[in-house]
């Protein structure tokens, strides 16, 4: 130890003496000072954003777009009024006009929403199963493994341009089928509201099924063997142990995975970009996308209410789970 | 089969009914058989869709809209739709050519380029963060995680339009509330800069939080060890901590790669026109064969199958740290 202080103390500069000073820092300090770059980080580029997109929301260009006047929550009553539906693009709104299919679907917000639920309400249905599976010992569960996980890793413009050739009217071979059955439209698909809907939610389906099978799986592992040999012993049926060891034991994991994904999914626009178009399938991001050059105001407004939404629903999963949500 | 006689037929019957009296007398044949099953379903929707993209890429340009990918076949004079896509032909030829008309390679390096340099600040900086709450205990730390926490689950639409407005470079950036300039930001649109900034802060929280397990799981002896030897407090950091969590490390490098790989909402809107030369990555590549060469299907296909290629061979390598980050890392996020 002497000769080590010895050799520090003939070195000199800034650089020595910078080290020596971090040696001096009590644990908090220190802690904090390695903390620098995130809380630089964070704040350039998502506190500071976030206060200017509130900022911004409070104010509405002027009738000759040459400055911008203090609105207050002007843009917020105009919004859910729905006179900011003119600024949106191709005649979509933010909320529903109507309670019919195609107002429903022209909504930004119902959109959203119906997005959201449905496509992780498969997923997690899905990912169950896969989860279950991957859940076995067999020969060659690596691969298996592998080849389910690989949709999650297909970049969202790659995903968006296989449902594009999958169910474009000219080479897609899977409208004629389906429209068939009815449940997309004959011609020109992928500009019709209700089936890219369906389509969207199906390539968001077939990409995040892993990812959820994945979180499952993470539950399921962690399930004591010994129940099942218990529950053998007792004579239970596979059904049965299923039904009152397995699923009552990953239920919080579930409930955990389907929040966190819920929350992704409110922020989808890539797959409607690259599969039809904002125009035709609105979302709160879209909309804010196809907004923001323009209108600063609107656009601001529409992002701070997506925030405004999935903050509430992260509140909700924190309260929830408490300190086990860290 | 064809003609069983009466005895016969009741020692052996069909291979299905075999099957049947053998399951009713041993369920667990039944579950293996419904096991299968759900294995092929599973196997067949994830990868169909890639067969999809190969039958359109090898099909010649010429024959992409003539006739139906659904043949159809004559099976002992019943004929029927062959239920799935073949190739019209066969022209492997489209792999070359999606080099060609689109520099698409150079799309992928922009990618590869923005990837590798978001992977290196990200794992810096999650590594300090990780260090701190992983192995300090000190005031603030729940909240700080918890508010690290929340500002990943903003959606980027609520940080977009400052940032571009900021990277835009056209006005000086101010207090939030005030008109008090602070300084003119430099014109970042179509630099790397303005996609790796936004990227590194939306990928760090989930690599903090694989980094904050796995450095918490080092030893104290190993790190004190390292301090009475005379190491630095950020020495015994990155010399001693991390390689000892190195596996805890390549989880968070491929996680933040893929994530950055596959990021589009960025992409596609801080590089503002679709080229190469303005570090436009693999989005502004494949959506400019959508936008340009909007009937040259197998190019499209092609491009995809090519911009795929470096994150599957990523996922079979490195599957068990994938699976193992998403599980540690993202149920705690």
């Amino acid at each position: 130890m002497s000769t080590e202080t010895g050799r520090e103390s003939r070195r000199s500069g800034a650089l020595v003496s910078v080290m020596r000073w971090m040696e001096n820092l009590s644990d908090t300090q220190y802690a904090y000072l390695l903390l620098v770059p995130v809380f630089v980080l964070l704040g350039i580029v998502a506190l500071y954003p976030l206060l200017r997109t509130f900022e911004l929301s409070l104010f509405a260009l002027s009738a000759d777009f040459s400055s911008t006047t203090f609105v207050g929550a002007g843009n917020y009553v105009e919004l859910f009024t729905g006179e900011k539906n003119r600024y949106l693009p191709g005649g979509t709104t933010f909320l529903p006009e109507g309670l019919g299919m195609s107002a429903l679907l022209n909504s930004a917000l119902v959109v959203t929403i119906i997005f959201a639920v449905v496509s992780v309400l498969f997923e997690t249905l899905i990912g169950l199963g896969q989860a279950l599976i991957l859940d076995q010992d067999f020969y060659g569960r690596r691969w298996i493994r592998a080849a389910i996980i690989i949709p999650w890793a297909v970049p969202i413009v790659i995903q968006g341009m296989i449902f594009f050739l999958m169910f474009n009217s000219n080479v897609g071979f899977l409208t004629p089928p389906l429209a068939d059955l009815g449940l997309l439209a004959p011609t020109n698909t992928l500009n019709d509201t209700a089936s890219a809907t369906f389509i969207i939610i199906v390539a968001d389906i077939w990409k995040t099924s892993a990812f959820m099978a994945l979180l499952i799986l993470a539950g399921l592992q962690s399930i004591d063997r010994g129940l099942y040999d218990v529950a053998k012993v007792a004579g239970a049926t596979k059904w049965q142990q299923f039904k009152l060891i397995t699923f009552p034991l990953i239920l919080p994991t579930i409930g955990v995975a389907v929040l966190f994904r819920s929350v992704q999914a409110m922020r989808v626009y890539g797959i409607i970009d690259t599969v039809s178009s904002c125009t035709v399938v609105p979302s709160l991001s879209c909309m804010v996308v196809a907004t923001f050059t323009t209108r600063e105001g609107t656009s601001a407004a529409i992002a701070f209410v997506t925030a405004a939404i999935i903050g509430t629903v992260v509140m909700g999963l924190i309260v929830w789970q408490g300190e086990d949500a860290i | 089969m064809a003609t069983p006689t009466d005895t016969q037929e009741q020692s052996s019957d069909g291979p299905l009914q075999r099957w049947t009296q053998s399951a009713i007398q041993d369920p667990e044949k039944v579950y293996r058989a419904l096991f299968y099953a759900a294995m092929v379903f599973f196997l067949v929707t994830t990868l169909f869709p890639f067969y999809w993209l190969i039958v359109l890429a090898v099909t010649p340009e010429g024959n992409l809209l003539s006739g139906s990918f659904l043949p159809t076949v004559n099976l002992f004079g019943v004929s029927g739709t062959f239920p799935l896509p073949v190739p019209k032909g066969f022209n492997p030829g489209a792999f070359v050519t999606v080099f060609e008309q689109v520099p698409f390679h150079l799309y992928m390096l922009n990618s590869f380029a923005l990837a590798v340099t978001t992977t290196v600040i990200v794992l810096f900086v999650a590594s300090l963060a990780g260090y701190v709450f992983g192995r300090l205990r000190f005031p603030g730390r729940a909240l700080l995680m918890l508010g690290i926490l929340a500002i990943s689950y903003f959606p980027p639409a609520a940080f977009v339009i400052p940032l571009f407005q900021a990277f835009a470079g056209n006005a000086p950036i101010t207090v939030p509330f005030t008109s008090i300039p602070l300084f003119t930001p430099p014109r970042m649109l179509n630099t790397p800069g303005s996609m790796v900034l936004p990227f590194s802060a939306l990928f760090m929280p989930l690599s903090i939080f694989i980094l904050t397990t796995f450095y918490g799981q080092i030893p104290d002896g190993l790190e004190d060890a390292a301090r009475v030897e005379g190491t630095t407090r950020l020495g015994a950091l990155f010399r001693v901590i991390m390689p000892l969590s190195a596996p805890g490390v390549a989880t968070a490098a491929v996680l933040t790669f893929i994530a950055v790989y596959n990021e589009y909402f960025f992409s596609s809107i801080m590089a503002t026109s679709p080229e190469a030369a303005k570090w436009s990555p693999i989005v502004g590549g494949i959506l400019s064969y959508q936008t340009q060469y909007t009937t040259q299907f197998n190019l499209m296909a092609a491009a995809s199958i090519v911009g795929v290629l470096p994150v599957v061979i990523l996922v079979i390598v490195a599957q068990e740290r994938i699976v193992s980050g998403l599980t540690s890392g993202a149920l705690k996020e």
